[in-house]
């Protein structure tokens, strides 16, 4: 970068309010809007990709694990069904609007929740090698703003200052800060903090108010994104999907922790389509996961810390509906470590398809700047052909 | 900040409104770590401070009855049945029988009133080590675990209380450790004879007993090694809504602190990182004293404690002198804390708070009555939210349903515009509704605080209220760097 060229971070500090709305061009680094937007539903504690779209036509399914497999599910093909709890998913896969990446996972096999979080976030080629994400990083490469909607600034946002997240307060006794008394006390901290600071009074100037449900947030980001001048990516976090205990109800299948925890997915995408209206057809949204679960059942109807899972894609911007897969089989000798669903597609090549529709970067850009893989393989036809 | 309070500011919860302020810095931190340790609190605003009564700090018995009698109401509230349908009972259940509101409003008080300050910061500092996520189930047991598990055992070995957190109802709940079966136990096999029975290993508390608690991923052990903890695990722990003659049965004990079920246990001996470690329930205690005394456990958690207490950025020298203790000392609590203590009081450096830490702070350092009285827990006031709520706002809190790895002592994971929004907020809020007994100049003058802070302070105005708002988010009182 010239160093004529004021950063962002120096424009911040001067205190230039409209400059710090989402996409604004510095002059001889524009790349004028992206072309689309992203979201991100982080799904915490390692989704069973094998529930979620169970591979029916896989005879060794129901000998594997025939007490967990949804019963009531939606056959996509000869081979693939949806499970139950995707109503709103289903509707969209019927209108060529929603697919699925399966057998997929990032490069990472020891199966910990926090290194595993800490790659899928940070997008590095190892645990906690990255101090920010990929997400952070592909924002910064189209220099765009995005938005977190929960209380900390999760690692895959960060990398991009201009960054935010936003759950909004309710305390007893307070009220919307005020401005001027925030930047004051922005002016005695350091750096950072101060920056800080100065963004919770840019903040209190908005003035907006969400309800915080997970549905309602994404309605919430999909109508601040459907704006011209709104962010062009979103984070949202759903946790609780590490069942190693009561994954299904006893006795019925198609019950139970996970049930329950996908049809917060399924209302959170359908509360994206709700909130983007005609950017819909603009957008993409993906579901991140730091593993799969074990092929087996567990002794507690659960299961356990596993390898490959499911990747759920959905929007406009996909032409049409699918399972991609290069399917290793569930067999024994076909499992990673002879207990887990083998991972045959990088997800990171998936992550980057969706950033080169969404932010309109090169692959190889993307492949050696934001996974740090220049020989990261491209699969983006696969998913937007 | 004088001395006194910068001691106060990083290893305790600062001197209260009205405390006397010690004189003698280094004899004040050892009659800290070594006095009795009641939980104290207010029964009702306006009453003087005293300790908790009895009754709302009960036993695990006691609070194994509550919870069965909760699942019994509920059961009755499902079906209809003796009136339990009504939204009053509802509530009457929750609030009769579930303890994690109880406790959580319990553990905020003390920590607002307490006079053991810095026990009360190691205590916080250990309970997210050994973080106990709200699973709902565990709520009934978090309390417990903190006050009997961690407080009650700060002056101990490391490795008495990693047995004894290890083996608590609340963990072995938590991480699924109480419906975890060996794969050759009795249990596994009488199953394996009938159709749709479940009997098998659940790995979770063992993988995180050697990721999170103890040697760290950086120990390099491997998948087998996890599993072979989580066989030496099976068998310990019993689903806390057992009646009390089913666990006699199964554990042949009426403790649920001491619940080994040797049907569910994994016969023969088992290998962790190399050692073996032998059947029955004394392996697991062989397996934590093994784990507490390793070189990776010592490693890591010298740094998470130089981390919290110390520095932002630890340099290893300090990191280092704290390891010498530990393996001098062999693992001694109070050899370890009086280290840890020693170099946060020397560190020049700025310390960032936690948010609760902070909240906490304001409230003592401004005689605040932000908190409801133990008789009001679950009343409504048009002033003081409950205290569940407050610390829910507050983006922290040990009650709620979290990762096992806890809150990171990290600065960095802390730095964003909503958490330091709740700050402000929760500043004023303070100001308002919780009848600060001391302004911002008063409190001023009381900690000596520096002129950079008495110029912030000044410069927003004469507002009582946007001054004390500006003095308790001062990079001086947060912890945090001047320009």
């Amino acid at each position: 970068m010239s160093k004529l060229i004021p950063g962002r971070r120096n424009l911040l500090k001067a205190g230039a309010a409209s400059l710090f709305l989402a996409g604004v061009p510095i002059a001889g680094l524009a790349k004028g809007k992206p072309p689309g937007s992203i979201s991100v539903i982080i799904l915490e504690g390692g989704m069973d990709g094998l529930a979620t779209i169970p591979p029916v036509g896989d005879p060794d399914l129901m000998r594997m694990r025939k007490a967990i497999s949804p019963e009531g599910y939606l056959p996509l093909n000869d081979f693939f069904g949806l499970h139950p709890s995707l109503k709103f998913y289903a509707q969209l896969m019927a209108r060529g609007h929603a697919s699925a990446v399966h057998a997929t996972a990032f490069p990472y096999t020891k199966r910990s929740h926090f290194e595993g979080q800490n790659m899928i976030e940070g997008g590095g080629l190892s645990p906690f090698s990255e101090k920010t994400g990929w997400l952070g990083r592909a924002l910064d490469l189209a220099d765009v703003a995005g938005r977190s909607l929960s209380l900390d600034m999760p690692l895959i946002l960060r990398g991009h200052h201009e960054n935010d997240n936003f759950y909004p307060a309710s305390i007893r006794g307070s009220s919307r800060p005020k401005a001027d008394l925030v930047n004051m006390i922005a002016m005695g901290h350091k750096m950072e903090a101060a920056q800080i600071f100065t963004k919770v009074a840019r903040k209190s100037e908005e003035n907006v108010r969400v309800p915080r449900d997970p549905a309602s947030l994404a309605t919430y980001a999909g109508r601040a994104m459907a704006q011209a001048d709104g962010p062009v990516a979103s984070v949202i976090r759903v946790n609780n999907f590490d069942t190693h205990a009561n994954q299904v109800e006893e006795g019925d299948a198609d019950a139970g922790r996970l049930a329950r925890q996908l049809v917060v997915v399924d209302d959170v995408i359908a509360g994206y389509r709700r909130g983007l209206g005609k950017a819909w057809d603009d957008a993409i949204i993906l579901t991140l996961t730091e593993f799969g679960r074990t092929v087996a059942v567990n002794g507690t109807w659960g299961t356990d810390h596993g390898y490959g899972s499911v990747g759920l894609l959905a929007g406009g911007t996909l032409s049409a509906s699918g399972v991609i897969a290069d399917w290793p089989g569930l067999s024994k000798k076909d499992q990673f470590e002879k207990r887990d669903l083998m991972a045959t597609i990088d997800y990171r090549s998936v992550c980057a398809a969706c950033l080169e529709k969404a932010l309109g970067i090169d692959h190889d850009l993307i492949a050696s700047q934001v996974f740090l893989q220049p020989d990261l393989p491209r699969v983006f036809d696969h998913l937007f052909a | 900040m004088n001395k006194q309070f910068t001691i106060a500011q990083k290893i305790g919860l600062m001197f209260r409104y009205d405390e006397d302020i010690p004189q003698d810095m280094e004899g004040w931190i050892e009659h800290q770590l070594q006095a009795p340790s009641p939980a104290l609190g207010i029964a009702k605003t306006g009453a003087s401070v005293t300790e908790w009564p009895d009754e709302l700090q009960p036993n695990l018995a006691k609070r194994a009855g509550m919870w069965r009698r909760y699942r019994a109401l509920k059961k009755q509230q499902r079906e209809g049945k003796n009136g339990q349908d009504t939204e009053a009972a509802r509530q009457a259940n929750r609030h009769e029988n579930l303890m994690q509101e109880k406790d959580e409003h319990k553990f905020v008080q003390r920590n607002a009133y307490g006079a053991d300050q810095v026990k009360l910061r190691l205590t916080s500092f250990w309970a997210n080590h050994f973080t106990i996520g709200n699973t709902f189930d565990t709520g009934q047991l978090i309390g417990h675990a903190i006050d009997e598990g961690i407080l009650a055992k700060l002056n101990g070995s490391f490795a008495d209380m990693l047995y004894g957190i290890t083996t608590h109802p609340g963990m072995l709940t938590y991480l699924d450790n109480v419906w975890s079966a060996g794969e050759r136990s009795e249990k596994a096999k009488n199953c394996r004879r009938k159709p749709d029975c479940q009997a098998g290993l659940n790995d979770n508390l063992g993988r995180e007993l050697l990721e999170l608690h103890t040697v760290s991923v950086s120990a390099g052990y491997s998948e087998d090694d996890i599993r072979a903890a989580a066989q030496v695990l099976a068998g310990w722990g019993i689903d806390f809504g057992e009646e009390l003659s089913t666990m006699r049965k199964r554990t042949g004990s009426n403790n649920h602190w001491n619940a080994y079920k040797k049907q569910w246990a994994e016969p023969g001996p088992k290998k962790v990182m190399g050692q073996t470690i032998y059947a029955g329930r004394s392996g697991l205690r062989q397996l934590t004293d093994f784990l507490a005394s390793h070189d990776h456990t010592i490693n890591h958690i010298s740094i998470k404690l130089c981390q919290h207490f110390v520095s932002d950025s630890p340099t290893k020298a300090q990191i280092e002198s704290i390891k010498s203790v530990w393996h001098q000392s062999n693992g001694d609590l109070h050899a370890i804390h009086t280290q840890v203590l020693k170099l946060a009081i020397n560190a020049p450096d700025a310390k960032f708070l936690w948010p609760m830490t902070w909240l906490f702070q304001v409230v003592r350092l401004s005689g605040a009555t932000y908190f409801k009285g133990w008789e009001n827990t679950h009343n409504y006031n048009n002033k003081l939210m409950h205290t569940k709520k407050v610390f829910e706002e507050l983006g922290q809190s040990f009650w709620s349903l979290r990762q096992p790895d806890g809150y990171s002592n990290d600065k960095a994971e802390w730095l964003s515009a909503e958490m330091f929004e709740r700050r402000v907020r929760f500043a004023e809020a303070i100001y308002v509704n919780g009848g600060t007994r001391r302004s911002a100049n008063k409190i001023m003058d009381r900690i000596g605080a520096a002129e950079q802070t008495r110029a912030l302070v000044a410069s927003v105005g004469p507002s009582p209220k946007d001054q004390f708002i500006t003095l308790m988010c001062s990079p001086e009182l947060m912890g945090l760097e001047y320009v």
